[in-house]
């Protein structure tokens, strides 16, 4: 019996270990000195912007689209429910290639919309907006799935409660069932942002890469590693760092939310 | 006591069908690093390679020598210039190189594009797509923009919309119409079926575009990598780079 | 005045109800679950909507089916108590009290909730959040909230089923002065009997679907309708045939055995139903005197549980039996389980109802 937990253990090590040397060995390879220095060097910085910026773009759209969509799904049922909420979680299942692909084919210069996409005068192709939109794909459905489950598990009566109180749906909406749902909407949003920055095969087929206006952060590391690849590690090292506050701030708000919130 | 026996039996196998499995009277496996542009050519002449079993890996060839350099060890590495192949050599990571193709770079355009020649290329508007600086694609487009004159250069250059890994990345912006023109190799043209047209460089622009390849140093077939070299040049795989526009070393 | 009509299938369930509610009044609708008395409640607060209904209440017409009238709930001025008062997890109380506030600057809404939670005496946990409050003062809490609604009509979800059997007694008396203190209609629901005859001034027992009988608790406790209002109203229920007999008075063979007269007047196959505290209890080797016109059924004791100053006794007889006497009288008695005693009461105190 005793040699249940052991191999437990033993397991836990085995997986600690193999997630977290690759991560460690990123700044061990390199003197903290030489990587704030390639920090410095200009791509870099341009990387660092742009990703930021392209996925704070993104997510904004995630949040603001995908927040109701989700509660609609969540909260309603209808005929087809089940094939509409599959299409909705299908770009997390598809390779990174694949989503370039689909993109392309979507909203592609050659693409189906292509010819409207064009009409409106929008560039997606070789623009930033192409990268919001490559992010934006990818990382929806880790956000709307946590949505849904998130707003599903909030108890109806309360919403109910909202109605009777004088607050119409909507406001029912905002005031109760988000701050409700609150410690769910958060880590889909982790998890959405976490993808979005490091996505890379569908931003490079969709968008391209080029300093500033397409190379995020993953694509110069791409770029960079045969050549720089100090450059790589520094910016590696400060995605990661990234990572980790976004992931440490989510279990901190969880955290409190769980102190401060009860049930009925 | 009999299904912890299984599963230890069953532990076992896995591990050892992990290791490489060489038997006697069998072809063993040959890895070959090879640059994007020879995708086509090596994947039909491979099978027909007799001394093992090829397996190819196409990636920008700088790419594949950084990871020569952080210690993986395919069997043979081809590559679309000479520099990186010498660079390896000098750092004892490869034999001696040997040239076995050339290549030549031109301007690939859509089919139905109204750009004629490389002074079109700085026109207004005009979006390019080009590889980036450390692949050899990239570098022989900027030793080819070096030749010209630098007011039309830097036209060219900021025209540039992408700086792609490697030379299907360029294929695929043109292909997808997201790029009005690109500078890539003849042989990258052929390969895309009708779909682009290559416009040629005046001479005196065209870089020395010549493809070397050496075996790996460590690798675990080294006489099948040898004969895999030898074939890039004298085989073939040289008729099958020939067929698909390489020019002779 | 609150009107509820509801004509409508809930899923196995027919709902056919039609009620009224005077200003100042109390309607408290008691039955079992899946009568259908939530989803009266619902209704009337516009979360259901029948296939046929009517909701008339504070002067308005909050649902007319007939008309495709349906006032959507944040417009109808209702007060709704949930069961399990569905307070915000992450507002404090006070602000829990002030959502239904609008139009008015912060500080006011602070007051005016404030001041109604010191109404209820939760003054001092203003601040607190739902999660640290306990099952009375939670309790509180929804009353305010639902009071600063200032409704036109209240209806109440079970409102003490969520306490615990100490907390229950004194919120039924603080809810009961509630109630009595506001002019507006209240509807409630509740499957307690007692805590029915507690709070209402009126009510309507309800099983699947329909209200089988509605007046003041009295009325009900002594003429019982049926036997399911006599069963739910706490009577002893024995079923048994009933005969004409001499002197205008109807002799009942009960099944199993014995017999009992009753003064009411029925023919077949009949329910009697009596009261616990209307039976006798004598030890069974007195023998009954002769001549006497009581009813008598011999039984034993299965079960003896003091309430305060009374004890209960569950009997067995050729039925189940339940008594209630004073713990005096129990132990004078000697009463414990297997103790055989005769079960006496009046005919006139004998209910014949048809099953």
């Amino acid at each position: 019996m005793r040699a249940f937990p052991l191999l437990l253990a033993l397991a836990l090590a085995a997986a600690l270990t193999f997630l977290t040397l690759p991560v460690v060995a990123i700044f061990v390879n390199s003197s903290p000195g030489d990587l704030i220095d390639s920090l410095g060097e200009p791509g870099a910085l341009d990387a660092l912007w742009l990703s930021l910026r392209a996925t704070a773009m993104a997510l904004a759209i995630i949040l603001i689209v995908g927040t109701p969509a989700a509660y609609l799904l969540a909260t309603r049922s209808f005929r087809g429910k089940a094939l509409v909420v599959t299409l909705v979680e299908l770009p997390l299942v598809l390779p990174p290639a694949v989503a370039g692909i689909a993109l392309l084919a979507a909203v592609g210069p050659s693409g189906i919309l292509g010819g409207a996409v064009d009409a409106a005068g929008i560039e997606l192709s070789l623009q930033t907006a192409g990268v919001v939109v490559a992010l934006t794909f990818v990382a929806s459905p880790f956000y709307v799935r946590q949505a849904m489950a998130a707003f599903a598990s909030v108890d109806r009566t309360l919403l109910d409660a909202s109605r009777t109180l004088g607050a119409s749906e909507a406001r029912g909406f905002v005031r109760v069932m988000i701050p409700a749902a609150l410690p769910g909407l958060t880590a889909g949003t982790a998890l959405a942002l976490g993808r979005a920055l490091g996505e890379f095969g569908a931003t490079l087929m969709f968008a391209g890469s080029f300093r500033g206006i397409t190379q995020t952060v993953p694509l110069a590391i791409y770029d960079r590693f045969s050549t720089n690849f100090d450059s790589a590690l520094a910016l590696s090292a400060v995605l990661v760092a990234i990572s980790a506050a976004i992931l440490l701030s989510v279990k901190l708000v969880q955290g409190s939310e769980a102190l401060g919130s009860a049930p009925g | 006591m009999r299904r912890s026996t299984l599963a230890s039996l069953l532990l076992v196998g896995i591990f050892a069908g992990c290791g490489d499995d060489v038997g006697a009277g069998e072809t063993g496996r040959l890895v070959v690093s090879a640059a994007s542009s020879m995708t086509e050519a090596l994947t039909a002449c491979s099978s027909d390679f007799s001394g093992a079993d090829v397996r190819l890996s196409f990636a920008g060839s700088d790419e594949l020598a950084a990871q020569i350099r952080q210690g993986v060890k395919p069997d043979v590495y081809a590559a679309a210039n000479t520099k990186l192949p010498d660079e390896l050599n000098k750092e004892g990571l490869l034999s001696k190189p040997v040239e076995f193709a050339t290549n030549e770079l031109v301007i690939a355009v859509p089919k139905d594009s109204r750009i004629k020649s490389v002074e079109d290329l700085g026109g207004d508007g005009v979006k390019l797509a080009i590889g980036s600086e450390s692949v050899p694609i990239g570098s022989y487009t900027r030793e080819v923009l070096a030749r010209l004159p630098k007011a039309e250069s830097a036209g060219i250059l900021a025209n540039v919309r992408s700086n792609e890994p490697d030379v299907k990345g360029i294929v695929g912006k043109l292909t997808q119409g997201a790029a009005d023109a690109g500078l890539v190799y003849v042989t990258d043209v052929n390969a895309a079926g009708g779909e682009l047209r290559a416009l040629k460089l005046p001479a005196e622009l065209e870089p020395d575009v010549t493809y070397a390849a050496g075996v790996v140093k460590g690798a675990k077939q080294p006489d099948e990598a040898r004969a895999f070299v030898n074939g890039l040049t004298d085989g073939g795989c040289a008729e099958a780079l020939a067929r698909a526009g390489f020019g002779a070393p | 005045m609150l009107r509820v009509e509801a004509r409508t299938r809930l899923g196995a369930l027919d709902l056919d109800v039609a009620l009224e509610v005077r200003p100042g009044e109390c309607l408290a609708l008691a039955g079992p679950s899946g009568a259908g008395k939530t989803s009266v409640l619902r209704v009337a607060a516009g979360l259901l909507r029948p296939q046929r209904g009517l909701v008339e209440a504070a002067g308005e017409t909050w649902l007319d089916t007939a008309r495709g009238l349906d006032v959507p709930p944040e417009r109808r001025r209702c007060g709704y108590l949930f069961q399990e008062y569905a307070l915000f997890p992450h507002l404090t109380a006070w602000q829990n009290v002030a959502y239904p506030l609008r139009g008015v600057r912060r500080r006011e809404r602070r007051q005016r909730a404030l001041g109604l939670l010191e109404r209820f005496g939760m003054g001092e946990l203003a601040d607190v959040r739902p999660r640290t409050l306990s099952g009375g003062e939670r309790q509180r809490v929804a009353l305010a909230r639902v009071l600063a609604r200032e409704p036109g009509v209240l209806l109440l979800d079970e409102p003490l089923s969520a306490l615990d059997a100490r907390t229950r007694a004194g919120a039924a008396r603080e809810l009961a002065s509630v109630l009595r203190a506001v002019d507006t209609p209240a509807l409630l629901v509740t499957h307690d009997f007692a805590e029915a005859a507690q709070l209402g001034d009126r009510v309507g027992v309800i099983d699947s679907g329909r209200v089988i009988q509605e007046g003041t608790p009295s009325e009900l406790a002594a003429s019982p309708r049926s036997a399911f209002v006599a069963d739910f109203t706490g009577a002893v229920v024995l079923t048994g045939i009933a005969r004409s007999g001499a002197n205008g008075l109807t002799h009942v063979d009960l099944d199993g055995g014995g017999e009992v007269t009753s003064t009411d007047s029925g023919e077949g196959p009949v329910a009697v139903s009596v009261y616990p505290w209307e039976i006798a209890i004598e030890p069974a080797a007195g023998g009954t005197a002769p001549g006497s016109t009581q009813n008598h059924l011999p039984a034993e004791v299965l079960s003896v549980t003091r309430i305060g100053t009374r004890v209960r006794l569950g009997l067995a007889g050729p039925q189940p039996l339940a008594a209630e006497i004073t713990d005096v009288a129990a132990d004078q008695l000697g009463l414990r389980a297997g103790v055989r005693v005769i079960a006496s009461w009046k005919p006139s105190a004998t209910r014949l109802v048809g099953v």
